[in-house]
């Protein structure tokens, strides 16, 4: 296969005893061979959204075209990844949360069975942004996910039949859940949403066996609570000592402080530890939170069986800026100052790409990928991100033009790395803000934000864009610009392309190599999820992505807000009116493959 | 002149019936009449079972700028606007334009706050008292130009630079449904 | 007699008062310093215009000198304008002095405001006042409100900001006013060298109730201060009766906890809209010193506050007798 060929052509140079530098990989055990399936949002451990099909390529993608579509039956934002299992395609539609199972044996496109988990509708309205799901992810025979109204299901991936349900949160209390549970062994792990209504923030092992409850860790309180004992060892002092996240709250603070955990986990089985961010601390008011806040805003390395913390790294410590840090940590191995690193790759929301030792949590690189004025930069030797004094917000005071903004350089939407270019592929945004923080109160089940923002295009006026970027040089191949915010996944193959969506409803195919764009498909409402790419019965490739506005970003078409108010939506009334002429509200799914 | 002592007694007059019609004693203790009265749900149907008698209640606060201006401060301290954001909405829907899921009357708005709706809004009922509660319904029919534009502030202020609710055009309420939802 | 009696007795009983509220009355440097520049004004002016009525007496009773006063003589003149220039020449040197003293009571009082202190944010809000103690540990950081305790001869530094409209902090036997303007914070520093309680107001008109925004000031010696802020580190006492408890429950499921705090483990808000009653029973007076803090007081104002202080942004709570009778309970034990 021609991926093979590129590979030999990397390796060989190595093998002939050549200086020449080893390429960023994903390490095997978290990244195995392409199989023709795509089982976890993520597609592996590592978090690599790469598949080493080709029969879609460069050459051909132009006469790539829609197979079938299955209508979702919600009409907003539609996040979920549909993943595939042998000859079945599985997807999570927003609240309701209904589970699809699409049959992929021809007549390709028949719904098999749908479970219903029959969330309480009251939950939605505890959801910051949209009552979405993230989708679903498989192991041993059995689909797992989570329900807006803080269940864990696990239902069985042949019947449709329910394994069980556990309720794990407080849907009253402002808990949610949304994000993509990950199964590692005999756990899986879930966390919660809701930073916006002050709920605690906790990551919480399942025994996948009846979904009790193995370990629970919380990102906020005492050391117990966070489970933190004596072989938590963190690279820099300001993450060792007692009980801190307490005494680096205000007191009794914590106990509504946000730090949850709706985002990416990625596993190293070499070491055996689990990775995965905290949310921004709450509120966003951050007068109201003196202190660090920890454990908010930052990445922990876990050991999957006791929970028990290794490290951990904050990244926007006493956040000023909603800078919630869930982002995916891509665990590679890679070629540093001379010597072969095992890192994770954070592309993040504050503006930076993390690159982090994942033995140990020290910060190797931090380097801008957008325009900021809020920091000047990280400082590598204490790791502490560096804030512009002049951009510290005061309650009842405008600070205007703040870049990047709130949802950041780049939200949850997660990036993928090109195994055959060793290029990760990022969308991102452009964004700068007004921001004035405000007096808020904590009342249990209502939004606990403190802040009123406006957001606007930055530098330049587009909203976003998609780029590659070197790791090991530092530095961006290229860029796209696009006219809003990229609010999708992406998802590379070893034909050399690289899919993503954009908020028009767009979906593209452009060249891993050069950006260049190659095929686009209308599908009809913005596209917020995250493309896919699997081998079919038939034994073709196929590419999925769910289409349809909504979440954060897109509530000002899927719930028609209204853009006279420029902070409806939380600041996007001030720039995403428009789009409601551009896009309506939909909610399907797309599948692509070539002419037989 | 007879003009000009015509003129003058014609103002008087004028400025007579101004203070008659306008001039209103500021209880600030927000109505007792509206606190002492129990609710026992809202009737959103014109059909009632039995023909029981209903006349729905009118908003007391309405008219009157201060009470817009507590509606408006309240609105804020109860977190409405960290789900409705200024008006334009958010979490929960707009309340500035035309279209309103479960109707724009005064009653409709003051039973959201009290009794919660079913796709996510919370019940307030007995955590914030009813003289309030009708404050926020005023505020928040100002914010669509449905008060009159005699009490509604003039002017909105910093960040928000949303149109301040006195120089809003009225939308003309339009039912709009339930929203969408499988 | 009885006149004059009673046009004297105010004045004596105003001596009569503790603490009156008053600058020459002072308590701390601050205060001390300004007084002093007062005094030296006062005695200055006093002088000044001892000396003005007595040529103006001088002018009036001696005899009139036969003048014509078409044309004045040339020496008449001369005079004149001698006289007329030691008197500007006395004034700008009057001046002067009073320039040079302000400014070095400035720089006196620039002095005492250097230096590391303890920070106390004060905010305004319409009509009391919210505190809070920082602390280099931030979970020693604490919310309370109208009491403001200093320690005795130590310099505090008051970060003082609006939560709504312009109000201004006097603490009269401490220091001088200082405006609060809403988006900004405002800084003063101010030292109690003896321990005692005043009373500071709000000198910025800011709505109804700004006759009624007191501030209570008592400082207190070192060791009691510390005392004090251990205590109110603390959460919020939990209940030792089933009454008590009942009262908790009225106050988190009930209308209070949406605008009060009161911090605990079940702390069911955490509001800047009305005081923190972490500590309420720890503070002697109830809506910003409108009344003592008694239980008759209390449940009056849970009643009917606006009948305690008119205009007052609390609404008026109605409760079943015993849920009103627990809440009061359980209000009381919040030492």
């Amino acid at each position: 296969m021609a991926s093979f060929a590129r590979r030999a052509l990397w390796t060989l140079p190595l093998a002939s005893g050549l200086a020449r530098a080893e390429p960023t990989a994903a390490p095997p055990t978290a990244s195995p061979e392409e199989d023709g399936q795509w089982t976890m949002p993520a597609k592996d451990y590592a978090n690599t959204r790469f598949s080493g099909l080709d029969e879609i390529n460069r050459d051909n993608v132009r006469n790539l075209q829609p197979v079938f579509t299955v209508a979702s039956g919600t009409m907003v934002g539609q996040e979920s990844a549909p993943i595939v299992v042998g000859d079945t395609l599985y997807f999570v539609t927003p609240y309701p949360n209904i589970l699809f199972a699409v049959d992929l044996n021809a007549p390709a496109g028949r719904v098999k069975w749908r479970y219903n988990p029959s969330p309480a509708s009251s939950a939605q309205g505890a959801a910051c942004c949209e009552a979405v799901n993230r989708g679903p992810t498989y192991a041993d025979g059995v689909i797992y996910y989570n329900t807006i109204d803080t269940h864990t299901v696990a239902v069985d991936a042949r019947t449709g039949e329910l394994r069980w349900k556990v309720k794990l949160g407080e849907y009253s209390r402002g808990e949610t859940m949304t994000m993509a549970p990950l199964v590692v062994r005999d756990k899986v792990f879930v966390g919660n949403s809701g930073a916006e209504f002050g709920a605690r923030g906790w990551i919480t092992a399942l025994n996948t066996r009846d979904g009790s409850i193995a370990w629970r860790a919380y990102s906020t309180g005492p050391d117990s609570d966070v489970r933190i004992d004596g072989s938590f060892n963190p690279f820099y002092p300001q993450y060792r000592g007692r009980d801190l996240g307490v005494t680096q709250w205000p007191a009794d603070a914590w106990r509504t402080g946000g730090g949850t955990v709706w985002g990416w986990i990625s596993y190293d089985p070499d070491q055996d530890l689990i990775f995965y961010g905290t949310s921004n601390p709450s509120p966003w008011n951050h007068e109201m939170r003196p202190g660090d806040n920890h454990w908010t805003n930052g990445i922990f390395a876990r050991n999957p069986d006791t929970g028990m913390a290794r490290w951990f790294y904050q990244f926007s410590p006493h956040d000023l800026w909603d800078h919630s840090a869930v982002n995916e940590n891509i665990v590679l191995d890679i070629d540093w100052e001379g010597a072969r690193r095992k890192v994770v790759i954070r592309p993040e929301r504050n503006g930076y790409i993390y690159v982090i030792d994942r033995t140990s949590g020290e910060v190797l690189a931090a380097d801008p990928f957008v325009y900021i004025n809020a920091t000047s930069g990280v400082d590598l030797r204490t790791g502490r991100l560096q804030e512009v004094p002049e951009m510290t917000p005061t309650t009842g005071s405008v600070m205007r033009n703040v870049c990047p903004n709130a949802p950041g350089a780049k939200d949850w939407s997660p990036s993928a790395f090109g195994k055959d270019t060793g290029l990760l592929y990022i969308p991102h945004n452009n964004l700068c803000m007004d921001w004035e923080p405000t007096d808020t109160s904590y009342i249990a089940g209502t939004p606990y934000i403190g802040v009123e923002p406006r957001f606007f295009p930055g530098p330049g006026g587009n909203g976003g864009g998609f780029f590659a970027w070197d790791p090991v040089a530092r530095r961006k191949v290229w860029e796209r610009t696009e006219r809003w915010p990229v609010w999708s996944g992406a998802a590379a193959t070893a034909g050399g392309l690289v899919f993503y969506g954009d908020l028009e409803g767009w979906f593209k195919a452009v060249d891993s190599r050069t950006g260049e764009e190659l095929w686009r498909f209308q599908t009809g409402s913005g596209i917020i999820g995250q493309p896919t790419t699997w081998r079919g019965p038939d034994g073709r490739q196929h590419v999925a992505i769910m289409s349809g506005i909504g979440g954060w970003i897109g509530s000002m078409v899927s719930h028609q807000l209204d853009p006279r108010d420029p902070t409806a939506a939380k600041g996007w009334g001030n720039m995403m009116g428009a789009l409601r002429d551009i896009t309506q509200p939909g909610g399907t799914l797309h599948v692509f493959a070539l002419p037989r | 002149m007879w003009w000009r002592a015509l003129l003058l007694s014609a103002s008087f007059m004028l400025a007579a019936a101004v203070l008659v019609h306008y001039r209103k004693d500021r209880e600030y203790a927000t109505g007792e009449a509206a606190q002492a009265m129990p609710v026992q749900g809202i009737v959103m149907s014109g059909i009632i079972a039995g023909g029981g008698q209903t006349t729905p209640r009118r908003n007391p606060y309405s008219d009157d700028g201060y009470d817009l201006g507590e509606g408006r401060r309240l609105y804020r301290a109860y977190n409405c606007n960290g789900c409705h954001a200024n008006g334009g909405g958010g979490i929960g829907p707009a309340l500035m334009d035309e279209r309103w899921i479960y109707g724009a009357e005064p009653e409709n708005i003051f039973a959201a706050i009290m009794e919660g709706r079913p796709n996510g809004m919370p019940s307030f009922r007995n955590r914030i008292p009813e003289a309030q509660a009708w404050q926020i319904v005023a505020y928040v029919r100002s914010l669509s130009g449905l008060v009159s534009t005699t009490a509604a502030p003039g002017r909105a202020d910093q960040i928000r630079g949303t149109t301040p609710p006195g120089m809003t055009t009225r939308q003309e309420p339009v039912p709009s449904g339930p929203p969408q939802q499988p | 007699m009885r006149r004059a009696t009673a046009v004297a007795l105010p004045f004596l009983l105003a001596a009569c008062s503790r603490n009156p509220s008053v600058l020459l009355d002072s308590a701390g440097p601050h205060a001390a310093a300004t007084g002093q520049l007062f005094w030296i004004f006062l005695y200055v002016c006093a002088a000044v215009w001892a000396l003005v009525l007595l040529l103006l007496g001088f002018a009036m009773t001696r005899r009139a000198a036969v003048i014509d006063a078409v044309t004045p003589p040339s020496d008449t003149e001369r005079r004149l304008t001698r006289w007329v220039a030691c008197g500007a020449g006395a004034t700008v040197l009057v001046l002067t002095g009073f320039v040079a003293a302000s400014y070095a009571t400035d720089r006196h009082l620039i002095g005492i405001e250097s230096g590391r202190h303890l920070e106390i944010e004060v905010t305004g809000r319409q009509w009391w006042w919210e505190l809070r103690y920082r602390d280099a540990t931030p979970s020693n950081w604490f919310v309370t409100a109208n009491e403001l305790h200093l320690p005795v001869g130590r310099p505090v530094r008051l970060v003082m900001r609006s939560g709504d409209v312009i109000h201004s902090v006097w603490i009269p036997n401490l220091a001088g006013k200082r405006d609060i303007i809403p988006g900004r914070a405002n800084e003063m520093v101010i030292q109690a060298d003896e321990a005692g309680t005043w009373h500071g107001r709000c000198a910025e008109f800011c709505g109804l109730q700004h006759a009624f925004m007191q501030l209570t000031v008592v400082a207190q010696p070192e060791a009691e201060f510390a005392q004090w802020l251990e205590a109110q580190r603390r959460p919020g006492a939990e209940p030792a009766t089933d009454e008590q408890r009942h009262g908790q429950q009225v106050f988190q499921q009930g209308p209070c906890a949406i605008c009060h705090t009161i911090r605990g483990p079940d702390a069911g808000s955490r509001s800047p809209t009305a005081p923190d009653l972490t500590h309420l029973a720890s503070r002697a007076s109830i809506g910003a010193g409108a009344a003592p803090n008694v239980r008759g007081y209390l449940g009056g104002w849970i009643l009917d506050p606006h009948g305690i202080k008119p205009g007052v942004l609390m609404p008026r709570i109605q409760l079943p007798a015993d849920d009103f009778q627990a809440l009061l309970a359980y209000l009381e034990s919040l030492r």
